[in-house]
């Protein structure tokens, strides 16, 4: 555990010494705030934060494969994974430390999101267990997007193209919602189950259910999986 | 401390060590000798479980590198062919990072800190951010992660790479003094620093060893002949000829300027007859000396011999 924590505060700081954390943490906050203000002036809508965790979700959608792209890339490309990988610490400690920064990183910003609920909560009487349930599925969501990025970056040492990878398959897991309607049957049902819009969709409403909590869960898991694998094989070439 | 048994490593189809067997005793520090490419580097990231050998079996302080590995590498400082840092962080806290890699304790890392920094000259650039070292100053960063948890077996890929030659004799100290407490390997091209530092040397070409020895043993071992390399101020026409006529000499090499290198048989030494004959010549001699064989010959022969073969 103390090796897990070793290696995400090393992460941890290195998002605050480069421009990392305040260019991911002004575009969190900055583009969630104008739509923010947007939907406020202009629809004069009630007060609730639904709308608000759909823009959240994409826009944490745009930020995590650039909060994980460098975190494994980077030292295969460098060279100091063999630094690293000959200190007596396991793959799946080294895939857990950098996990636990990025998230840190991500809860961050979330939290510095509750800004807009406490605002909402001045003007208005907002269901503050739709709030909680909004926040839950935007947690998970983000803990997946997280691991599929830092997958992404285990699988190539460079940055820019771990950005990429990590953007096609979140892609993949967002868009694959729309062939339910396109496809009858099971594959139709398969689609819609594995959709992360789609298990994202109850927690926006305010809907606590297990099945998209299993769901985000195994994504997770697997993912962090996947990329230990992908870090032992690096160098079982 | 350090066994492998017919080490084996393909990159693909390509054969980068084949059949390597490696002894190493505690204590003994050893120079791990050959050209570019000859598989150096990859024999010491098998020893520090970068990467797993195709074949064959690698124990450290008894510890198998394959199945015991997070046990091996506690036992080795290792420093990496490339030290390739992590350059935002400053040099206290990548130590202090290495530190917890290691599992030590607060105590223990400040002593050791201290101690390794003091030893590998970093006192002044302590809190320096590692990109703005010289290549020269980020070696002494990775020779000090190297010993910072004291251990018992130090494998060390190339440390002279990059520093200067008043840096290069320090290190060199260093390591000869590290080899009291410490079971030493390092591997190098350079001849001379094999020759200085190493008790014994494992020279290695195309993946294969094929001499394995004290460096004066070595140098020994393959001479087939005693040099002696004669300067003459007035060498007369005939100085080759009558020279090659003496009983004692076997050939005579002119190397231009007057200097001429005579070989002569196995444990013979001749020089006293040379002197006189030459003197009663009146060629003028100003230089006689036994030509000593660097471990410069014993590689150029080794290897050379080594491609005759394939
Ligand atoms: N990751 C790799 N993939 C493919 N081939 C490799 C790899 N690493 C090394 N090789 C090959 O294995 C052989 C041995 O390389 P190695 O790096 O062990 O040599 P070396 O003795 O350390 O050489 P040098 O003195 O140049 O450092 C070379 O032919 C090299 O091209
Ligand atoms: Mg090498």
């Amino acid at each position: 555990m103390r090796k897990v924590l070793t290696i995400a505060g090393k992460e941890i700081r290195s998002y605050f010494v480069s421009p990392m954390a305040y260019v991911v943490l002004a575009f969190f906050l900055g583009v969630c705030g104008l739509i923010f203000a947007l939907t406020v002036t202009m629809t004069q809508s009630e007060a609730n934060m639904a709308g608000m965790f759909h823009t959240m979700i994409f826009i944490t959608l745009m930020m995590t494969p650039v909060i994980t792209m460098g975190l494994l890339s980077q030292e295969q490309s460098t060279g100091s994974l063999e630094l690293l990988m000959t200190n007596p610490i396991r793959e799946s400690e080294v895939v857990i430390g950098k996990y636990l920064a990025a998230l840190a990183l991500y809860m961050i910003a979330l939290v510095a999101s509750l800004e807009f609920a406490l605002i909402i909560n001045a003007f208005g009487d907002p269901d503050w267990m739709a709030i909680l349930s909004g926040y839950i599925g935007v947690t998970l969501a983000g803990m997946a997007f997280l691991a599929i990025g830092l997958f992404s970056s285990a699988l190539v040492a460079n940055q820019i193209a771990a950005a990429v990878l990590g953007y096609l398959m979140l892609l993949f897991f967002w868009l694959i919602g729309w062939l339910d309607s396109a496809v009858e049957g099971v594959l139709g049902t398969i689609a819609k189950n594995i959709s992360i819009l789609e298990n994202f969709q109850d927690f926006a409403k305010g809907i606590i259910d297990s099945r998209p909590i299993i769901f985000f869960a195994s994504l997770i898991v697997f993912a962090l999986f996947l990329s230990v694998r992908a870090l032992e094989n690096k160098r079982t070439i | 401390m350090i066994r492998c048994e017919g080490l084996t490593k393909y990159y693909g189809n390509h054969r980068a060590i084949a059949d390597v067997d490696i002894h190493v005793s505690e204590g003994e520090i050893v120079g791990f000798l050959g050209p570019n490419a000859a598989g150096k580097t990859t024999a010491m990231r098998i020893l520090t479980s970068f990467i797993p050998p195709s074949a064959g079996i690698a124990t450290v302080a008894g510890h198998d590198v394959v199945t015991d590995s997070l046990e091996s590498r506690r036992c080795i400082g290792y420093l990496p062919e490339t030290a390739s840092l992590y350059r935002d962080m400053r040099v206290t806290q990548f130590l202090r990072f290495c530190a917890g890699l290691r599992g030590m304790g607060g105590a223990e890392t400040s002593e050791r800190m201290e101690y390794v920094i003091d030893t590998c000259g970093l006192a002044e650039r302590a809190d320096s951010i590692i990109a703005t070292l010289s290549l020269g100053y980020r070696q002494r960063v990775g020779l000090a992660q190297a010993l910072l948890h004291d251990p018992p077996v130090l494998i060390f890929d190339e440390p002279t790479v990059g520093l200067d030659p008043n840096q290069i004799i320090e290190v060199r100290n260093l390591i000869k003094s590290l080899a009291e407490k410490h079971t030493v390997m390092l591997s190098t091209h350079i001849l001379p620093e094999a020759a200085m530092t190493c008790e014994r040397v494992i020279i290695i070409n195309h993946g294969r060893i094929i001499a394995e020895d004290t460096p004066e043993a070595l140098t020994a071992q393959i001479r087939e002949a005693e040099t002696v390399s004669v300067t003459l101020a007035s060498p007369g026409e005939s100085v080759e000829r009558q020279l090659t006529d003496m009983t004692e000499v076997v050939a005579v090499r002119p190397q231009g300027g007057g200097i001429f290198h005579v070989d002569t048989a196995i444990g013979a030494d001749v020089r006293a007859q040379i002197a006189e004959f030459v003197v009663g010549h009146d060629w003028g001699l100003l230089e006689l000396r036994p030509v000593e064989m660097t471990l410069e010959d014993v590689f150029q022969q080794l290897t050379t011999e080594e491609e005759g073969v394939e």
